[in-house]
């Protein structure tokens, strides 16, 4: 319950930022741009539309997190708004919960919004039928939003805001090429692989959540995908959120 | 009570909320990685290079790069190299291999290694010498003082498939040799294969040349001696004394 | 009221032999009770990440609030009172000791169901406004959605922000985010307040107010505990005051015991600027203070008051008023460093 008010709470302080309408409406200008630039792309103009409005959604979502996420807690933190939060019946980790679940109910409404204004576009455009792909590829843009998040949040809770965002940022980086990472393994020797392969698993697997090369093709993923995908990442936070909660127990704010 | 309760309830609290949060960490830490796991056996592995292949032209995707063009085809080109590794060990299949490598060359006309590696890929192993020929014929057109490029080509028409090309060769090898960023040995290489090809004029200028500027002791005697045998044929007019040795089955002579 | 309780027994800080904190406390479900706030040995040690350096915050502090009493906790900067009450608002974790607020050990997150604490000069939410501010912190303390907004808006009202319900508090001044913290600190009706100086950046009137709102709290039988540096607050308020001291606990005592035992003057007012000598014999009890175009005399012994005054008035001299003065919080806290350092003297003699 407590959670809950912490995160409508954040909710409304993010929504509230001037940041988010600026990223909202960047991510529509580019939307835009991809049709007013379509005749550069010698026919391939829906591909672009796709490809671009897709990302758009993760690249404005991670500016989002290192914008705002990576100062969520430590800057309620160094302006003193937590005083009036935790001297309350308020468990800390609770507190990280609901700053979790803000801003990710946040991302998603981005997401949401941007996603909806790819869909209308593509509908308009005689594209119907790539709605179920679009709606997939936005549903795990918002997973892949909210693993993220939680990263942000755990670093949030622990250091300054800039490094938050530049440890959120490499998570990130690392996160996409975990893929590649684990294909390095299989060809090391063994002792390196094993060590290689769990550096792999311990990061994000992000490439789980990317199916915009089918998206683009107007493709929609398995169930089984979206299943695993969404099991994932929920564990995926749940861990961030616990490693965060046990770190953020012993903190004294002066 | 055994001692582990007595031992749990000596800690203070702070300690055995973090305890607790620590175990809750670990426990979906595992689940992650089961899931991580599962993930990789049952959904389908992820295939970048096909992805790669699937993307619009260099020239349209050069304006989604954002300026990062060249960071874009670094990671293209890993994940190139990667897939192409697959497939050779697969179904030596590489219909779309020169899309790829054009997509690649386009984003990053510099990038020097696409070039040369798929050249040779295409040479080799596609067994399509032609498509491999106007691949290295772009990168010389974008490159026109790289010593590299221009030796990788000479080589390439040294080891063309089904018969060298020993004048295109020696051309190549001369021009390398002159460039910045050629390796040393153009010159020799060069020197070498204009005997074989029977132009013994420009054979001893270049051997005269490595005499003069070769670093290593070894090379220059070499080349004193090739210079002498040259001399030698020139005046009696007896060319096949230093063709001979080097005669292979499917050298052209022109 | 058992053996622990500070205001009749010599505090174990000041006699400088501390009991281990454990062992000496009462069963706590029997003094907690009585007490809405009870501190054992409560210390606090902060370390440096890089230096490994510690520096002590609090020193195995013993104290106990009374339930419906307003208690003042006084001393300098530095001596530790911010740290006790962030301690026990949970904001900070304790290196040892043991502290209870109604009864439920502050480990407890309950423990703050019914806690009601002024951070020193609190800050908000900026894109939030006053109303919505007190119905979030209302429902975090457990209210229900309607009476939260029913609190809100009453509070906001009662600490005179009432017309400015929609304005977001970026737009709040220094002193109106002050009464936003009160109203948030008092919105849900909690038992106990922990006000970290309450009256900090207000204006005489924005003082006036805010003593009026823990007079009328003290009327319900909340129990109020608050720091502050100015003595006249204190003294208006105080049912009781402790003194704190480079994070020890120097003395507990009710606001006259504390004014009574600091040594009083008396300063007699004259009129002009008369032509008299102090004589040898009022040496040290006597002396003279000219300041603002006016002549005035302090006298340090009240006893020989009489004998001053018909010295003066057997020269001629005007007398306009007759004032005591009242010692200065610097002077309490002077008087109470002198008395610990002589103290810390005698405990290292021993040892």
């Amino acid at each position: 319950m407590n959670a809950l008010l912490i995160a409508q709470n954040t909710f409304r302080e993010v929504v509230r930022d001037r940041v988010l309408a600026g990223i909202v409406i960047g991510g529509i200008v580019l939307l835009a741009f991809t049709k007013v630039a379509a005749p550069l792309a010698m026919g391939e103009d829906l591909r672009l539309t796709v490809d671009l409005g897709l990302s758009s959604i993760s690249w404005l979502g991670l500016l989002v997190i290192l914008t705002v996420g990576a100062a969520l807690v430590n800057k309620e933190i160094e302006r003193r708004t937590i005083f009036n939060l935790l001297s309350r019946p308020l468990p800390r980790p609770l507190y990280l919960v609901g700053k979790w679940l803000g801003l990710t109910a946040a991302l998603a409404a981005v997401a949401a919004l941007l996603g909806g204004a790819l869909g209308l576009l593509l509908a308009v455009t005689g594209h119907a039928s790539y709605a179920m792909a679009i709606t997939q590829a936005v549903y795990l843009a918002g997973l892949e939003l909210a693993v993220i998040t939680s990263l942000a949040v755990m670093f949030s809770a622990l250091s300054t805001p800039v490094l938050s965002a530049l440890y959120t940022l490499g998570f990130f980086l690392a996160g996409q090429w975990c893929d590649d990472l684990r294909q390095v393994a299989t060809r090391l020797p063994s002792g390196s692989r094993e060590a290689v392969e769990t550096i792999a698993n311990l990061l994000p697997n992000l490439s789980l959540f990317n199916m915009r090369a089918l998206a683009s093709g107007g493709d929609p993923t398995s169930a089984l995908h979206l299943l695993l995908a969404t099991g994932y990442a929920a564990l995926y936070c749940g861990c961030v959120l616990a490693l965060a909660a046990a770190a953020f127990e012993s903190r004294d704010f002066r | 009570m055994n001692a582990a309760t007595l031992a749990w309830g000596a800690l203070p609290v702070v300690r055995r909320r973090m305890l607790v949060a620590w175990s809750v960490a670990l426990v979906l830490g595992v689940g992650v990685l089961q899931l991580a796991a599962y993930t990789a056996r049952v959904l389908p592995r992820p295939k970048p290079f096909e992805e790669l292949a699937y993307y619009p032209s260099g020239r349209a995707l050069r304006p989604a790069a954002l300026g990062h063009d060249e960071s874009m085809a670094d990671l293209a080109w890993l994940r190139a190299v990667q897939y192409y590794g697959e497939h050779r060990q697969t179904d030596v299949r590489f219909s779309r291999m020169e899309h790829v490598f054009d997509v690649l060359t386009t984003l990053a006309p510099g990038f020097e290694g696409p070039y040369v590696f798929g050249a040779f890929a295409l040479a080799q192993e596609g067994r399509d010498f032609p498509a491999a020929e106007r691949l290295m014929l772009r990168a010389i057109e974008r490159n026109p003082r790289s010593g590299r490029l221009a030796f990788e080509l000479g080589f390439l028409y040294f080891v063309r498939p089904g018969g060298r090309d020993l004048t295109k060769a020696a051309e190549y090898f001369e021009r390398a040799g002159r460039l910045p960023g050629g390796p040393p040995q153009a010159t020799r290489f060069a020197a070498y294969t204009r005997q074989h090809a029977g132009d013994l004029a420009v054979a001893l200028l270049l051997w005269d040349e490595v005499r003069l500027t070769s670093p290593n002791p070894l090379l220059r005697e070499m080349a004193e001696r090739e210079i002498k045998e040259l001399q030698h044929a020139l005046r009696t007019g007896r060319r096949d004394l230093t063709v001979r040795r080097l005669t292979t089955p499917a050298v052209l002579l022109k | 009221m058992n053996a622990q309780s500070p205001s009749h027994q010599p505090l174990t800080a000041a006699s400088g032999i501390r009991p281990d904190p454990y062992r000496s406390a009462a069963p706590a479900q029997l003094a907690c009770r009585e007490a809405a706030v009870r501190i054992v040995g409560l210390t606090k040690t902060y370390m440096n990440p890089w230096t490994l350096k510690r520096t002590c915050g609090l020193d195995a502090l013993d104290l106990e609030v009374h339930r419906g009493e307003v208690f003042g906790y006084l001393g300098p900067n530095g001596a530790g009172k911010t740290t006790t009450m962030k301690i026990l608002a949970g904001l900070l974790k304790r290196t040892s000791g043991r502290a209870y607020l109604l009864g439920t050990s502050i480990d407890d997150v309950r423990s703050r169901t019914s806690l009601g604490f002024l951070p020193e000069q609190p800050y908000f939410y900026d894109s939030l406004t006053g109303l919505e501010y007190l119905e979030f912190v209302a429902r975090l303390s457990g209210m229900q959605a309607q009476p939260a907004s029913r609190a809100a808006r009453h509070w906001l009202g009662k600490v005179g922000l009432g017309q400015r319900e929609r304005l977001v508090l970026r737009k709040y001044s220094k002193g109106m985010l002050q009464r936003l913290g009160l109203a948030a600190a008092m919105v849900h009706e909690p038992e106990l307040l922990i006000l970290d100086e309450p009256m900090s950046g207000l204006d005489p009137f924005g003082r006036r107010d805010v003593r009026d709102l823990i007079l009328e709290q003290r009327e319900q039988g909340t129990t109020v505990l608050f720091s502050s540096h100015i003595l006249p607050d204190v003294e208006a308020l105080c049912d009781r005051v402790a003194i704190l001291l480079g994070g020890r606990l120097e003395r507990v005592a009710t606001v006259g015991e504390l004014v009574e035992g600091a040594a009083p003057t008396i300063e007699v007012s004259v009129a002009g600027f008369p032509l008299v000598e102090v004589p040898g014999a009022f040496a040290g009890t006597l002396r003279r203070r000219e300041a603002g175009g006016t002549s005035a005399f302090i006298v340090e012994d009240p006893a020989r008051l009489q004998e001053v005054l018909g010295w003066l008035l057997s020269h001629g001299v005007t007398v306009t008023s007759v004032t005591p003065q009242r010692p200065s919080l610097e002077q309490l806290f002077l008087a109470a460093a002198e008395s610990s350092a002589f103290q810390a003297q005698g405990v290292r003699r021993q040892g």
